[in-house]
């Protein structure tokens, strides 16, 4: 486009501008979604920042009731547990993705792998479970709303005014005109994104990285260019105000409601994952075939019996140098460990899989596409809170095999065995407390910038070829709009 | 009385009027014009529908046009075929000696339309609805030459700053017709232009379209005004089913008789 035509898209632009501000429809949708977005941000910002101060506040109380704890038994250590919590990344203040879902902090145990716990959608009340205003669903959801009220008419209300052929006629080309018309509802996009822009630029301050924060507004700036070619295209194909504005209805519906769900539903249907019950069951039964780690004579600690014996070249669990229940605990945590990792990985893998399947909407949806892309670009995507699982598991086990190995090298075997004798006995078979120092200090940290720019690029893919897309039918109509 | 003859341009199946169109004084008379409009064997078919057949008139610098004719008769796609938002099906359509199909952008910059709801935008002003559409048209004009066009298109001075919606039809014709001044549009295309319009804006719009042919603008106006087309053309073509079956020309210093036209346009049932 040479400067002289872009110069006349301006002039177009600027007297939309000027219908705008003179009509007060467009000036209160225009001032409700500015005040939903900001709002939106600086009530997230607030929660998210109460949140993170709190988590980290959380977890620091956790580790230090866990060192605090007077000396014991370790055994009773490893059921005293801890807790890990998980801190929220700088920019979910703008898109708290699944982490509403799914939990932020686990209660970690020996012989157990809990689930997180704590969702803010699991514990809020009942209007609170339908979905929080936050940023990234007003943009996601709400925005291209506004920006239909807004420019539904943009082309059709000229066609039915007459003014189009009138402006065509002095020699305006219908290019021109929808070019321009789409600049005026870019700038629209443009105000919508400032304060989500501006937010994320904060979140710099926080540690967040340049490139993620880049991502991030870019995502959202082609998600909403996506909206403006959609509603440039069903205005310039309908020749009434009418039919724009019900067929651009029901595009949103589709988009950002219908095919959100059906990919969700598709997911869950191409690839099906056991229930939480059923699951729980086919652990518990695993588990039993292991044996239970409490008691010494478990048949099914017979054989690691003998091979300590032969290992030691002792006659009974007696003459061991070191204590053989703390042996048994450790030896049945390991295998107890590897049939929960590989229930938990069975979970992860079939929930990552769904997730790919449903991400494979977002070729035909942009809501899908952007959601993904907002999510694994924030740090709040399926892929995230599975490192969450796994890191907390591994703070897990090395914290309980940490007591075991105290249990096997500090605690004396008949001392352990005595310890329900009496007040004195069941004194002697405790550890000092400085045992406690175990424990490692727990920090989850977000993916690295380029991990969460490289699992988006699909979804950036998405988004483009929907614009391609878009400006190729745009393209088209122009001519025959000419 | 000035008689006033229909000339030749009918079609075949017409002959009683055909026979009384030849006027040789008539065509000496639009000898003078400079063909500006130029339609030749004009057909245009939607799917086989022929809405125009094979047209054949010229309109020249000068000259008021009036192209007459019932509903459905073609009139508006007529000049939406030389404004170039229909392509023929068959013959050519030159405005200002070019085809309209390869200079589109060159043709709706000498012409100057008005629909037959000049609409223009309700939410501006007079004032900013010319200067938008001249702003797109690269055209500067100061305030004083504005205010010039509007008091020459006797365009109220109050109404200048309303906004358009509070015009009424004649107003926004006004404007409309200010507007092509301001473009300094040699050429004029009018859709039923006085359709609507009180009697005292009907002499006001037809006393400006004078004054522009006698400036030199090139006028073709579609209507279905017997008496409206007789007031003010030079030139009249009767169109009937898409089909240019009559033509009639004013005499000098006369106007076209209407009980002629009317009777001609009763007989076709056009």
């Amino acid at each position: 486009m040479s400067i002289h035509n872009f110069s006349k898209v301006v002039i177009v632009a600027k007297d939309e501008w000027r219908y705008w501000l003179r009509s007060k429809l467009a000036m209160t949708v225009l001032a409700i979604g500015l005040l939903l977005t900001l709002s939106s941000v600086v009530v997230t910002a607030i929660t998210m920042h109460e949140l993170s101060h709190a988590r980290h506040e959380l977890q620091s109380n956790a580790e230090q009731s866990f060192v605090d704890q007077p000396d014991r038994h370790p055994h009773r250590m490893v059921h005293y547990g801890h807790y890990a919590f998980r801190t929220p990344s700088p920019l979910s203040t703008l898109d708290p993705g699944i982490d509403a879902y799914t939990g932020n902090s686990i209660f970690l145990e020996g012989h157990r792998q809990n689930s997180a716990m704590f969702a803010d959608q699991r514990q809020g009340t009942a209007l609170t479970k339908l979905g929080s205003l936050t940023p990234a669903f007003i943009v996601q959801t709400l925005a291209p709303l506004l920006l239909i009220l807004i420019g539904y008419s943009s082309i059709s209300r000229e066609r039915e005014s007459q003014t189009l052929s009138y402006l065509l006629a002095q020699g305006t080309s219908g290019t021109t005109l929808i070019v321009g018309k789409g600049l005026a509802l870019l700038s629209v996009v443009g105000l919508i994104i400032a304060p989500l822009a501006v937010s994320a630029l904060f979140t710099m301050s926080a540690g967040e990285s340049l490139l993620a924060v880049t991502s991030f507004v870019v995502g959202y700036a082609l998600y909403l260019t996506v909206w403006v070619l959609l509603i440039l295209l069903a205005s310039s194909v309908f020749s009434k105000n009418s039919g724009s504005f019900t067929a651009l209805a029901f595009v949103w519906i589709l988009l950002c409601i219908v095919m959100p769900r059906v990919a969700s539903t598709s997911a869950s249907t191409a690839v099906p994952s056991t229930g939480k019950i059923e699951t729980d069951f086919a652990v518990k039964a695993e588990l039993r075939k292991l044996g239970d780690g409490h008691n010494t004579n478990d048949p099914a600690f017979k054989q690691f019996k003998q091979s300590l014996l032969e290992k030691y070249n002792v006659n009974s669990i007696d003459e061991l140098p070191v204590n053989f229940r703390g042996l048994v605990a450790s030896e049945s945590e390991a295998k107890q460990t590897d049939v929960l990792n590989q229930f938990a990985e069975q979970r992860m893998q079939a929930e990552l899989k769904q997730t790919q399947v449903s991400r494979y909407f977002g070729w035909v949806s942009p809501m899908v596409a952007i959601r993904s892309l907002s999510m694994i670009v924030v740090g709040t995507s399926i892929e995230t809170h599975h490192r969450f699982l796994r890191e907390t598991e591994q703070l897990r086990f090395d914290f309980v095999q940490g007591l075991n190995k105290v249990h096997i090298e500090k605690l004396n075997y008949q001392d352990d065995m005595n310890r329900n004798a009496n007040a004195a006995a069941t004194q002697k078979a405790r550890v000092s407390a400085d045992n406690w120092q175990i424990l490692q200090a727990f920090n989850f940290t977000v993916d690295s910038a380029n991990i969460r720019a490289q699992r988006s690029v699909p979804a950036f893919l998405q988004l483009l070829l929907w614009i391609a897309v878009l400006v190729g039918g745009i393209k088209f109509v122009g001519k025959r709009l000419s | 009385m000035t008689t006033h003859q229909p000339v030749n341009h009918t079609s075949n199946n017409d002959s009683t009027i055909a026979e009384q169109s030849k006027n040789q004084n008539n065509d000496n008379k639009r000898a003078n014009y400079k063909a500006i409009i130029e339609v030749d064997s004009l057909s245009f078919s939607i799917k086989n529908n022929a809405i125009l057949k094979n047209l054949n008139f010229t309109v020249g610098s000068g000259e008021i046009y009036a192209l007459l004719g019932g509903n459905g008769a073609g009139k508006s796609t007529t000049l939406k075929t030389l404004l170039g938002f229909n392509k023929p099906t068959q013959g050519s359509v030159r405005v200002a000696g070019k085809e309209v199909s390869k200079a589109l952008d060159f043709v709706r910059g000498k012409t100057a339309y008005l629909p037959e709801s000049a609409t223009l935008y309700p939410h501006l002003t007079a004032r900013e609805n010319v200067e938008y559409f001249l702003s797109l048209a690269d055209i500067n004009k100061t305030d004083e030459q504005i205010n010039a066009a509007f008091k020459r298109v006797a365009l109220q001075e109050g109404a200048w700053e309303r906004p358009m919606q509070t015009y009424s039809k004649g107003m926004r014709q006004k404007t409309a017709i200010a507007l092509a001044i301001l473009r300094e549009a040699p050429i004029f295309l009018l859709d039923e232009p006085t359709s609507g319009l009180d009697p005292v804006a009907i002499d006001e719009f037809n006393q400006l379209v004078r004054e522009l042919a006698l400036s030199g603008a090139t006028i073709l106006m579609v209507t279905h005004d017997v008496y409206g087309a007789c007031q003010v053309a030079n030139r009249i073509g009767l169109l009937r089913a898409g089909e240019l079956v009559g033509e009639f020309d004013a005499p000098e210093n006369g106007r076209i008789d209407t009980e002629q036209v009317h009777a001609a346009f009763a007989q076709r049932g056009a």
